[in-house]
């Protein structure tokens, strides 16, 4: 009982994580009109930009999440001008095969400039761990890590829902995830604007991927693509556009892995994170969102 | 060129036997085994990428895991032929049947859907798959993978040697467009390319769309099962990082560059990919760099690909007929 406590905490702390890449993901989907399948190399290079924080500049987590924002934020110019901004009324398979061969571009580039070992993040948040006795013998541990991590990505969360409630730009970005063709007419500049949306979705995926990293004590350069995959999967869950929806999914999904590997392996991770998945949209297609249409 | 082609129309059972015929002499012109061998792998690689081309090319929905339907095909013969010693010619239609039955399943929750949710399912069908094959010890050698595959029985041949093992590669190849081409000139495969071009269009005209489309699945699937048995052997030794997203990426190249409803596409995208990486092995992870600006570049200019089916969807749609219309405008004013 114990044990499956404290595996349910940490699946809601890599639930959280989850549910910050899938937030990312959901803004790009939402506001380009098109899936990327370079997020997992977007969240590399920002978790990349954080660790040469830590490596010269030292230890000062603001500053890195800063960077890790940055860095997936410029990369999102050059993904939404190579991949998007040209093949916006083309089939969909061609921008998605465009994203693919940048995933491939960026991936062996990394792997060439930064080296293809993996890279130790170590130490960046006290390895403290608080003891919670829930009455009786059974008390859960919860380590700072996932404290600060949970706190963040609430906090994230919050500030991207005020941006685009309250702010101008904000509003012109949902506009266009709306309607293209009428935020047109409005006087909105709509490739800009979709370029700002796919540039706060890779930034957000650059605080993910950073958070996973000092989550997993190391940045590797190979395991991106299933993190990826599951921040799809998270967003389909939520409907590929609803931000809080897909933010549900990513907790669901860091909830049913980590209870998944409770029963059999941890090999079996990512089979239980796509097996939900598929049972997911077998059954309930449209995700968690109540309205139908919106299909990507 | 439509005289050659006039003379091609006229001459073809003869063209193609003499095209079948220089393609049996090329293992044994070859001079070194090694040619023989990148040989093999363009043959086996062009099936491959066919068979994938079914799929992305033919019915307009993409698949990125082909890599899980190749691994099928090769733990069937890797784990049947050691463990109980079956022959390869019956594990070949085997393979690709467990293969086609797989994509079926996979094909299942994405039949009322549009075409990304089919990507991602496949994506982590193939996934599933390799995480299967890498921890299910007592059948597939788990980490180990399988070792010492028998190779297949041929007119008592050595076909261990690749000069020999060409044929069989030959053989599922020259099958797989002989029948390829009999089922997209019927009326399976009209439904097929009516799908890619407008599936709405193809609904109200009573194709039965979700149908077609999971016919197109388990046919693709059926082909890469049957080439990954081929495969197996082929390399005697078969472990689940061969059958990484990665590989399936690789194949996906092919059809990419080569280009994507036509037969021809895949064969030419497989030779090109395959020289490439034989060619540029002195440049390790450089040459992955390569393909990746190769894609995105064809994606730019040529969205169907070398061979590609130029008259179709897959070159761009939209922008395609948006310049054509912009030439138009431009010559009228011109003249």
């Amino acid at each position: 009982m114990e044990y499956f406590l404290n595996q349910l905490v940490n699946g809601l702390c890599q639930g959280a994580i989850y549910a910050l890449m899938a937030i990312g993901y959901s803004v790009i989907v939402g506001v380009v009109g098109m899936v990327t399948f370079a997020y997992g190399e977007i969240m590399m290079i920002g978790a990349f930009g954080a660790y040469y924080v830590f490596q010269f500049v030292g230890i000062n987590l603001p500053i890195a999440l800063l960077a890790a924002f940055a860095s997936s934020f410029l990369l999102g110019i050059i993904v939404y001008k190579l991949c998007y901004e040209r093949f916006f009324n083309a089939p969909r398979h061609i921008s998605l095969l465009c994203t693919i061969g940048f995933s491939m571009l960026i991936k062996n580039l990394v792997q060439i400039v930064f080296g293809p070992e993996t890279k130790p993040v170590l130490n960046i948040i006290d390895n403290r761990t608080f003891n919670i006795p829930l009455g009786g013998a059974i008390s859960i541990d919860l380590k700072l890590l996932q404290i600060v991590v949970m706190i963040l990505v609430v906090v994230l969360a919050v500030t991207l829902t005020l941006f685009f409630n309250r702010t101008r730009a904000g509003v012109a970005l949902r506009a266009v995830s709306q309607n293209k063709d009428a935020a047109y007419l409005m006087g909105i500049n709509v490739k800009r604007t979709a370029m700002l949306g796919n540039c706060i979705g890779c930034g957000f995926g650059g605080i993910a991927g950073i958070l996973l990293a000092i989550y997993y004590y190391s940045i590797s350069t190979t395991t991106w693509g299933g993190f990826s995959m599951k921040a799809f999967a998270a967003s389909v869950l939520g409907g590929l556009v609803d931000l809080r929806m897909s933010a549900l999914g990513g907790l669901c999904i860091g909830i049913v892995e980590n209870l998944g590997i409770t029963i059999s392996s941890a090999t079996f991770r990512d089979v239980f994170a796509f097996g939900f998945l598929i049972i997911m949209l077998v059954l309930r297609p449209q995700g968690f969102a109540s309205k139908k249409g919106n299909r990507v | 060129m439509s005289k050659v082609k006039e003379l091609f129309n006229k001459y073809q059972v003869l063209a193609y036997i003499v095209l079948l015929a220089l393609l049996c002499v090329v293992p044994f012109a070859l001079p070194k085994a090694v040619y023989v061998r990148y040989a093999c792998n363009i043959l086996m690689y062009a099936t491959l990428a066919g068979s994938l081309n079914i799929i992305n090319g033919y019915s307009g929905q993409t698949c990125l895991g082909q890599a899980g339907f190749f691994a099928i095909g090769a733990y069937t013969m890797g784990a049947l032929s050691t463990k109980f010693g079956i022959s390869f010619w019956l594990l070949l239609p085997l393979a690709g049947i467990l293969a086609a039955f797989v994509g079926f399943l996979v094909s299942l929750p994405t039949l009322k859907l549009k075409g990304i949710y089919l990507s991602i399912v496949t994506l982590g069908a193939s996934e599933i798959i390799r995480i299967i094959a890498q921890t299910w010890t007592p059948v597939t050698g788990g980490a180990m993978g399988i070792k010492q595959i028998p190779y297949p029985e041929m007119f008592g041949l050595d076909t261990f040697r690749p000069k020999y093992y060409y044929f069989i590669f030959l053989f599922i190849g020259v099958i797989f467009l002989f029948v390829t081409k009999r089922v997209l000139q019927s009326r399976v495969g009209r439904a097929w390319i009516s799908i890619r071009e407008d599936e709405i269009a193809a609904k109200s005209l009573g194709v039965q769309t979700s149908f077609y489309k999971s016919l197109n699945f388990m046919y693709g699937a059926f082909w890469a099962g049957v080439v990954g048995c081929a495969y197996a052997p082929f390399v005697n030794y078969i472990e689940a990082s061969q059958f990484s997203t990665d590989t399936g990426f690789n194949v996906l190249a092919m059809i990419v560059i080569g280009g994507q409803g036509t037969l021809i596409g895949p064969i030419v995208g497989s030779t090109i990919v395959t020289l490439l990486t034989e060619s540029l092995r002195f440049l390790e992870s450089w040459r992955y760099v390569i393909y990746a600006v190769l894609i995105i570049a064809m994606m730019w200019l040529r969205p169907q690909g070398i061979a590609g089916a130029s008259r179709s969807i897959l070159a761009g749609g939209k922008i395609k007929r948006k310049k054509q219309a912009a030439g138009a405008e431009g010559g009228a004013t011109n003249g």
